[in-house]
Order: C-alpha cells, then sequence, then structure tokens
C-alpha cells in the first residue's frame, strides 16, 4: 500500500485556480522530485499536502486513512502533521529559540515526548550535521547554511513517515549549498521518503526516484529522472529543461 | 514671573496625579483588552463583525478625543438607559465622571492599541506560525510559543506611543468636571491670574510622568527582546 496517495487535489485562491486537479502516489522510501517554473504551484501542493493551506477539494488516503479533502478536521490535520515535516525555502527556524529548542519543540508539543528525551534526540541530531557546539545559538546568529541543516535537522528528529522540501537550497550563497544537499543526499540514501522541490537538476537527478515535472498547477510530465531529463513525453520539459539551463 | 507662586502650587498639582494616573492606567489596560478583541475579529475576517470592528476603528481615529469624551459623557447614560431600564418607575442614570472618563480613555486606545496589534502580528514572518504547525503544535500552541513571543517585543513601543498619549489627553477630562492636573492647574491660576505659573507646573508634571514611563517599558522591551531572541 502506497504511503501517501492522493487523488484530484484542487486548491483556489480567491476565484484562480491554482492547482488543477494534481493525482500523486509516493510509496515508502521514494523521492518525488517536483521540477516546474515559477509560479506553477510546487510550494501550494505541498502546504495542501500537510495542510498549511485548506484544500479546495480532492481526496487523500496516508497510511490507510481515508480523507476526504473538503472537510478537513482538527484530527486530519493532527495525524498529517505529526507525521510528516516540512523543510522551508527561507528555513523558517523558531526566532525565538535556540538550536537546540528549534528540534525539541516539535518532539515536545508534537510527539508528546518529555523533555531529557527530547533533549537527548536533539543533541543527536545536531551532532550529526556537525554543529553541537551552535546548540545555544538563536537563529539569527547562524549563517544560511547552519539555519538550514538545523531546519533539516528539526524535520528528521520527529523520525516522519515524509519530510516535504520546498526549495531547501535556493535561499543560499552558492557556496553553502554543497554540505546542505549532502545532508538531504544522506537521508535519502538512509531511505527516508521525501518530495524534494528544487531548481537544481543535478540535485533533482541525483536524489530522485522519481521526477514530476509540474507547470500550471497540473503535473504535466512525470518519470524516472532518465525519462525525464533525456526523454521527456511532453516537449514544455525540454524547453523548461534549456531555459534554466540558459540561467546558469 | 511669580516663581513662589509656581513652587508654592506644584505640590497642590502633583497631589491630584494620581486622578491623572488611574485615568490613563486604567483606561488603556481596559482598551488593551478591548484591543485584543478587535484585533483577532479584524484579522479572522468574520463576516458583519470585521467591517463593523473597521468601522470603529475608523471613526475613533478620525475623531479628535475631545468629541469622544462628550460623545461617552452625554451618550453613554442614555445607552444603559435605553439598554437596561425600562417600565415606568425607572430612574435615570447617573455615572461617576470618573467612569464616563475611563469608559471614554478605554474606547480610545482600543481602536489604536489594536492598530498596533496588528502591525506587530504582521512583523512577525507568517511562515514562523506554519513552521510551528508543521511540527506538529496545534494552532493555540504555536501562536502561544512561537508567534506571541515575537510579537510583543514589536509591539511595546507603539504601545507606548498610545499610552503616552492617553496620559495627555487626560488634560482634557477637566471639560466634563475631573480636576486632574489641567483642571487643577486652572483653578490654581485662575485666583490670582498666575496661569503661566500653573502651567508650567503642568508642564514639568506631564513632562515627568511621560519620560519615566517612556524609560520604563524602553527598559521592558529590552529584556524582553533578549529573553526571547538571544
Ligand atoms: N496565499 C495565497 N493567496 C493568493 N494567491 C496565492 C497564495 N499563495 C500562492 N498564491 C498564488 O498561487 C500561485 C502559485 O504559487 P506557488 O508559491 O505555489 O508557486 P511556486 O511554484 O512555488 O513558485 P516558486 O517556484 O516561485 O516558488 C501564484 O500565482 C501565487 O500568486
Ligand atoms: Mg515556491
Amino acid at each position: 500500500m502506497p504511503l501517501l496517495q492522493i487523488k484530484n487535489l484542487k486548491k483556489k485562491f480567491d476565484k484562480k485556480n491554482i492547482l488543477k486537479g494534481v493525482d500523486l502516489t509516493i510509496n515508502k522510501g521514494e523521492v518525488i522530485v517536483i521540477i516546474g517554473p515559477s509560479g506553477s504551484g510546487k510550494t501550494t501542493l505541498l502546504k495542501n499536502i500537510n495542510f498549511l493551506e485548506q484544500p479546495t477539494s480532492g481526496e487523500m488516503n496516508f497510511k490507510g486513512h481515508l480523507i476526504n479533502l473538503q472537510k478537513l478536521n482538527k484530527q486530519n490535520e493532527l495525524l498529517l502533521r505529526r507525521h510528516t515535516a516540512m523543510v522551508f525555502q527561507n528555513y523558517s527556524l523558531f526566532k525565538n529559540k535556540t538550536a537546540l529548542e528549534n528540534i525539541t519543540e516539535g518532539l515536545i508539543y508534537g510527539k508528546k515526548m518529555d523533555k531529557n528525551k527530547a533533549n537527548q534526540i536533539a543533541l543527536k541530531e545536531l551532532n550529526a550535521v556537525n554543529l553541537s557546539d551552535k546548540k545555544d545559538s538563536y537563529p539569527a546568529q547562524l549563517s544560511g547554511g547552519q539555519q538550514q541543516r538545523i531546519g533539516i535537522a528539526r524535520a528528521t528528529a520527529l523520525d516522519p513517515d515524509l519530510i516535504l522540501f520546498d526549495e531547501p537550497t535556493s535561499a543560499l550563497d552558492p557556496e553553502l549549498v554543497g554540505t546542505v544537499i549532502d545532508d538531504i543526499d544522506n537521508l535519502a540514501n538512509k531511505g527516508q521518503t521525501m518530495i524534494v522541490v528544487t531548481h537544481l537538476m543535478s540535485f533533482a537527478k541525483r536524489i530522485g526516484t522519481k521526477i514530476l515535472f509540474f507547470e500550471d498547477g497540473q503535473i504535466k510530465d512525470s518519470g524516472t529522472p532518465d525519462k525525464i531529463f533525456n526523454h521527456p513525453d511532453n516537449k514544455r520539459v525540454e524547453e523548461f529543461l534549456s531555459a534554466i539551463a540558459q540561467d546558469k | 514671573m511669580n516663581w513662589g507662586f509656581m513652587f508654592k502650587s506644584f505640590p497642590k498639582l502633583l497631589s491630584v496625579l494620581p486622578i491623572t494616573l488611574y485615568l490613563s492606567i486604567i483606561g488603556t489596560l481596559i482598551g488593551l483588552i478591548l484591543a485584543i478583541l478587535i484585533a483577532i475579529g479584524r484579522e479572522k475576517k468574520i463576516v458583519i463583525l470585521t467591517p463593523i470592528l473597521n468601522l470603529f476603528v475608523s471613526v475613533m481615529r478620525g475623531v479628535p478625543t475631545i468629541v469622544q469624551i462628550y460623545i461617552v459623557y452625554y451618550g453613554l447614560p442614555r445607552l444603559i438607559y435605553a439598554l437596561f431600564e425600562h417600565g415606568a418607575n425607572s430612574k435615570a442614570i447617573t455615572l461617576s465622571s470618573m467612569t464616563i472618563g475611563v469608559v471614554a480613555f478605554a474606547l480610545n486606545s482600543s481602536a489604536n492599541l489594536s492598530e498596533a496589534i496588528r502591525a506587530a502580528y504582521h512583523s512577525v514572518d507568517h511562515s514562523q506560525y506554519d513552521a510551528a504547525l508543521s511540527v506538529g503544535m496545534t494552532p493555540y500552541e504555536a501562536i502561544k510559543r512561537i508567534v506571541l513571543p515575537q510579537l510583543i517585543p514589536n509591539f511595546i513601543p507603539n504601545f507606548t506611543n498610545v499610552f503616552l498619549d492617553i496620559i495627555k489627553d487626560t488634560s482634557l477630562v477637566y471639560n466634563i468636571g475631573i480636576v486632574e492636573i489641567m483642571g487643577k492647574a486652572n483653578i490654581i491660576a485662575s485666583f490670582a491670574f498666575n496661569y503661566l505659573e500653573a502651567y508650567l507646573d503642568a508642564l514639568v508634571i506631564y513632562l515627568i510622568v511621560c519620560f519615566i514611563f517612556a524609560r520604563i517599558l524602553s527598559w521592558l522591551e529590552n529584556i524582553i527582546r533578549r529573553r526571547v531572541f538571544a
């Protein structure tokens, strides 16, 4: 059984259709990479998966729980949020919390862990990203790269079934991108299930088990990295890829 | 210039300072509670209620304080009468001028404070709230643990402005018969036309009071900011 299955997800803002019926299935251990032009609705799609935005309509099956997306309730919201995690483009570390507390907040309030246990896990996570010496630093005292690696540690500490990454490297200085990508790659190698939105095509090829080309609120093409990057069905993919290549 | 008179009058003016402080502090505190409700009502975008609150805030901000005081002074007793007193032998309502003053300043500050709260709320990046939900906090926990602590230090400077304005505006209520600093100054001065001396006394008191509150609140802001962000 797939971990997450979404059928005909639609999202309107005001009267504008932003997501126009998205179907998506992800199995345990898969890494789905979403590529596509700016404004196509990629962030909106991720936020509709953990219900940071209220979907307009559609159906979801998450670990066997059937959810009517038109009628969300608190249980549905907490179910998704307590079994998934998200890594944000602008890091979004809690500015009023230390690096360590950024990780423990979710453990204590999301996972209902006691404080000692949460601290232990958080220290281990900080260690894993080589930032244990920064445990008492506030986000304002950390570089973008350090913040994003803590953002990733905050997500993995929750031991989620699924992590949603929204352009995790696009706010970083070029020289800091490498370490963050390596952290995400390590996670993928450990079998972490994730959905990653990115504009870095080499990164997409490296970690994706499946690539979705997203445009105008719809999945226009999908397949293995080899298929999408070498012989896509939709010629818009080629145009998009060559436009991106020219940016570089 | 009668320095002796000014010197002698100063303690007399100081003796009514508690009235000024009572009106401004109680008025602003009640105003703050109202402002929190108004700000929530305006942010939540509730049918009918939100436009009414928007209108209330625009009206309060677009009308001189003295007009508001008079309207409360003449209007509030009638409103209470109309709401609660029916039947033939009901009596007219009398409210003390102090009550009227507190109500007027509570309403007046609530409008400006609700704007200050909204500005402070919007100064906290919305993704802070999203991130808190994404790690499994409930909306209540997200607001309490992540949004509010960041909002409060941003709110204090604007709160200070509103509060100091209210302290200064209490000088208007001698118009409805309250003898606070300005009222006392008028009374003392009128015996021998020592207006300048009496008003200079008032100036010194307002200046010192406002200065002290400004310092206390900015000290508070710094403490909170340091506890929140470092
Ligand atoms: N809260 C909102 N209210 C109204 N419109 C919104 C809102 N959020 C997003 N949109 C609109 O939805 C569309 C898709 O936005 P989204 O951020 O999902 O795109 P994206 O694919 O993530 O783009 P980018 O690559 O630039 O991050 C845009 O046209 C945007 O203006
Ligand atoms: Mg986006």
